[in-house]
């Protein structure tokens, strides 16, 4: 690693030390995903050599059989983009009005309801699994994309009202004040200088929201069908008695990750707000 | 709600604006979100109390009979259970632990490099971003003891043996693939820490002379104290939420080495249908999360965060 080369008064052994420690979490942390990247373009010999292959003949076999075969993935990747994108659209829509209420408001036992919030984000999905399987037997909700929807919506929308809320209380009041002595409504006044002041704090929600639902294999692994199975759910049943297709697992495996790597960095100043839910702000 | 009518004077100057109505401008703003909240949250946790309370029975529609505290006396002889729990605490401890300790030091590194620092980050950040059932099945890859990278390289410092298929060997693996996913988190918030510790703190550090270390100990990690605290709470709720990595490697096994309390959870619930149980499981899960986001908030409130 040569890119921590500026330190002031850092003594030059302290510099190769840092350097030295970085570029071994670097090489632990990139090195799965980049051999992941690089197998589901072997050949099924080359994946399951037992020398490490890292020079080879790359193929996109193993992505044209996952499109081919009895196994075609559309439909797993339209279940995937219709449950975490809707679950995620309503959380930020209906997280971004009762967010900007629980920042403004001034009720008694706002404290309660705030905490209720979190709980309801932090409960265990096995806890939560549980009534919904029976709830959603009942209502005939199984395997179908709004029950995925319905049980993603029971972490997304504590999460974005909480977070939305941390958005909208570093909007200062006087901007709202002065449109409304300006002649703006309430609704005015929020949809037209409120909210669009939030629009990176909408943004983050939005993506972490996508990355959370989209990234579900509890929910869907009780919840989810032959009409309803998501990505992570495809990868998880290439995992057969008879063995494993490594060379499509791994192709499955970049499909599902690639996108939410880069939604995730396209919000990366505003990650530490949303992943502490607005307890620490960043840069 | 018909309480609409013109908006009182007072509301247009914005002094005051939920005293003259019954229901406020923001409480009409809350209510589709928090209605919503309540239904999905309040009805399944009514829902899993009575459950906790009967037993459950699929099998030509869903019917509840009533025990009384049956499955809660079965709670407490539990001997499985209890070893369950202890070795989810272990986990918990080790994981956390690691990941604080690793994600602490990784941010003191980035802190300390000035060029190129952004770009480092967002390349440390990335697990963070993988579905944890491929983290999952990525480790199960690496690990596969004929053609597995990791077990190659293992095998030239001398390791033979089925990473994945020892106890112990299990434990740390799935230990180590947590870490993997997460550590970064802690950076990131631990980062975020750092840069904001003022520049004269830690120049009046150094004029005292305080050396790099006695500055790190008695200077900058306690300006950061409460960022870090934010980071352990945070991580400790998921951790607590997420089991994915292990359902989909070890699923509890070998011989129940890593089969902590959501995996028994789900063993229970819907291997062999005692849902009844699976609710009393589920419940005390429940009571430990609330536990620590009733920290997590009491950090929040101390800060002055919550508003």
């Amino acid at each position: 690693m040569t890119a921590g080369a500026a330190i002031d008064r850092t003594p030059r052994r302290a510099r190769i030390g840092v350097a030295i420690l970085l570029g071994v979490a670097l090489l632990w942390t990139l090195v799965p995903l980049v051999w992941m990247a690089l197998s589901s373009f072997k050949s099924d010999a080359d994946v399951t050599s037992a020398e490490p292959t890292v020079f080879f003949e790359p193929t996109l076999d193993n992505y044209a059989n996952l499109f081919t075969g009895a196994n075609d993935l559309t439909p797993y990747i339209l279940h995937s983009v219709l449950a975490a994108g809707i679950s995620s659209v309503l959380a930020t829509a209906l997280g971004a009005l009762a967010g900007y209420g629980l920042a403004g408001s001034r009720m008694r036992g706002k404290k309660h309801v705030a905490f209720w919030i979190i709980s309801t984000r932090m409960a265990p999905i096995a806890v939560v699994v549980l009534p919904l399987f029976l709830l959603f037997r009942g209502a005939g909700l199984i395997d179908t994309i709004p029950g995925l929807v319905l049980a993603y919506l029971t972490f997304n929308l504590p999460f974005a009202i909480w977070l939305m809320s941390a958005f909208f209380a570093q909007v200062p009041a006087s901007l709202e004040e002065s449109a409304l002595v300006a002649g703006c409504n309430r609704w005015q006044a929020f949809r037209h200088i409120v909210l669009p002041l939030t629009k990176s704090g909408l943004v983050t929600t939005f993506v972490l929201c996508l990355v959370f639902s989209w990234n579900d294999y509890a929910f869907a692994l009780v919840f989810s069908g032959p009409n309803s199975q998501t990505l992570p759910m495809a990868a998880d049943q290439l995992v057969t008695q008879t063995g494993i297709d490594w060379g499509q697992l791994t192709a499955i495996g970049t499909i599902v990750v690639l996108p939410m790597i880069v939604a995730g960095l396209a919000v990366r100043r505003w990650l530490v707000t949303g992943l502490t839910l607005g307890a620490v702000t960043g840069e | 709600m018909s309480l609409t009518v013109e908006a009182p004077p007072a509301e247009r100057t914005g002094t005051s604006p939920s005293r003259r109505r019954r229901f406020g401008f923001h409480a009409r703003m809350m209510a589709p979100g928090i209605l919503l909240l309540a239904v999905l949250s309040l009805i399944p946790l009514f829902t899993v109390i009575a459950m906790s309370l009967s037993r459950v029975r699929l099998l030509g529609g869903v019917s509840f009979g009533f025990v009384g505290g049956e499955n809660w006396a079965r709670f407490f002889t539990d001997i499985d259970l209890a070893v369950q729990w202890l070795r989810t605490l272990v986990f918990f401890v080790l994981t956390v632990g690691l990941e604080m300790l690793l994600g602490v030091g990784l941010a003191l590194c980035l802190w300390k490099i000035m060029r190129g620092r952004n770009t480092l980050l967002s390349l440390l950040l990335l697990p963070m971003f993988v579905a944890p059932v491929i983290v999952g099945l990525l480790g199960r890859f690496l690990t596969d003891s004929t053609f597995g990278l990791y077990s190659w390289l293992l095998g030239l410092v001398g390791y033979e043996g089925d990473l994945l298929g020892g106890t112990y060997s299990a434990f740390i693996s799935v230990v180590a693939m947590d870490v993997w996913q997460w550590t970064p988190l802690i950076a990131l918030i631990a980062l975020a820490g750092l840069t904001s510790v003022p520049q004269p703190l830690r120049e009046a550090a150094a004029i005292d002379g305080a050396s790099g270390w006695q500055a790190l100990r008695s200077v900058i990690l306690p300006s950061i104290s409460s960022v870090l605290l934010v980071a352990l709470l945070i991580r400790s709720m998921d951790a607590i939420r997420y089991f994915d990595i292990i359902a989909v490697t070890t699923n509890g096994g070998p011989a129940d080495a890593t089969k902590v309390v959501p995996i028994r959870l789900y063993e229970t619930a819907f291997r062999f249908f005692d849902l009844g149980y699976a609710a009393v499981i589920g419940l005390v899960m429940l009571a430990v999360t609330i536990a620590i986001a009733r920290a997590f908030v009491g950090v929040l409130e101390r800060k002055g965060l919550t508003r």
